[in-house]
């Protein structure tokens, strides 16, 4: 299987829900854009294909549009052809109301990488089973510190 | 111990239990010059305690493997706190974990001592100006700086070799057997409360 088959079968995975697909460099990876609403019943469709597994999960921060693009990159242990690729299934989310539904309960994995989104960018999984922060303690973790308005402290180098 | 209805007779009279103890310190001390030989008792037991906070930690494990074998030096990592006296902060210290560090420092008997390990906790190193780090001389006192990315095992050597050094040549230890503090360093209490998140 080569990448253009690979679109070609998640074009027919996903049929109509299908806004954009990209081919990136290397022809190992892919970044299918969706609409917000369809996640749920596109995460299914994958899981059913043979995308049995979350690699990752991506947040992207772009202010000027106003929007998050989160990318749940995809991929395959059982099925040998599709472990040669990862497929990212990208959608955007406006940038002031942050919240979207959880993929928990089709893909166990997304537990943390959820959790970490949350901590991270703020963004609220409804449906998710613990939505705590995951590695940073709650003060920090309210800042949102990956956002790109986020602003650090300078601080001086001055040593005791 | 009492006596017969305070009438004076068969009563003990205990002094001043602060100041006796301290006037036989100072006696000690002075007369008999037991001070170089709390130092130099001190210079071979300082037991770092296990506290692994970021990646310096393998270096700092390697520090005591056979082949740089540290042991030599007179000390030897040890599992809890209240039996230490020595910290070696590896690397970068993150907010959660500098609650750790403090906490642990303040359960150490004294006198204690503390080492900075790695660029990280000079001054942030790669995490400079990072929004989840401490740097650890905001937390706690901090005898001896090593540089390095990580630090080589020799380094950490060099280190308590340094730091046995300062012990001996500033009497770190006596001076904190007469005065009940240590002279040469300033108390660090944190800008803020590192547990703060913790305690709720």
């Amino acid at each position: 299987m080569n990448v253009e088959e690979l679109v070609a079968k998640v074009k027919e995975i996903l049929s109509d829900m299908v806004k954009d697909v990209v081919v990136h460099k290397g022809n190992d990876y892919i970044e299918v854009e969706i609409d917000k609403d369809n996640i749920i019943e596109a995460a299914k469709r994958m899981k059913q294909a043979g995308f049995d597994h979350i690699k990752d999960l991506t947040v992207v921060d772009y202010p000027k549009d106003g929007v998050f693009r989160i990318i749940y990159n995809l991929s395959s242990y059982s099925n040998r052809e599709l472990s040669y690729y990862i497929v990212g299934l990208a959608y955007n989310i406006p940038r002031d109301k942050p919240e979207t539904v959880t993929l928990y309960p089709i893909y166990t994995t997304a537990d943390f990488q959820e959790r970490e989104a949350y901590e991270a960018f703020g963004i609220t999984f409804k449906g998710h089973p613990d939505m705590r922060p995951l590695l940073l303690s709650p003060p920090v973790a309210e800042m949102k510190p990956l956002r790109k308005d986020f602003v650090v402290k300078e601080e001086p180098i001055d040593l005791k | 111990m009492e006596g017969n209805g305070g009438k004076g007779e068969g009563k003990v009279y205990v002094g001043n239990l602060d100041v006796a103890a301290k006037s036989a310190r100072k006696i000690l001390m002075s007369s008999l010059r037991l001070g170089k030989l709390v130092d130099w008792g001190t210079a071979f037991s300082l037991w770092p305690v296990h506290l692994t906070t970021s990646c310096c930690g393998c270096e700092f494990a390697a520090a005591w493997s056979p082949r740089f074998d540290n042991e030599q030096h007179g000390a030897l990592p040890w599992i809890a706190p209240r039996q230490t006296n020595l910290i070696i902060i590896e690397g970068t210290v993150s907010k959660k974990m500098a609650c750790a560090v403090r906490l642990v420092w303040e359960q150490m008997p004294q006198p204690k001592f503390a080492i900075a390990m790695g660029a990280c906790a000079l001054d942030g190193g790669i995490f400079y100006n990072s929004y989840n780090i401490v740097r650890p001389w905001e937390i706690i006192p901090v005898d001896v700086y090593i540089p390095g990315c990580p630090p080589r095992p020799e380094s950490v050597a060099r280190a308590i070799v340094e730091l046995q050094r300062k012990i001996k040549r500033d009497g770190v230890a006596h001076k904190f057997v007469e005065e009940g503090w240590r002279p040469d360093k300033e108390y660090v209490k944190p800008k803020e409360d590192v547990c703060a998140w913790w305690r709720g």
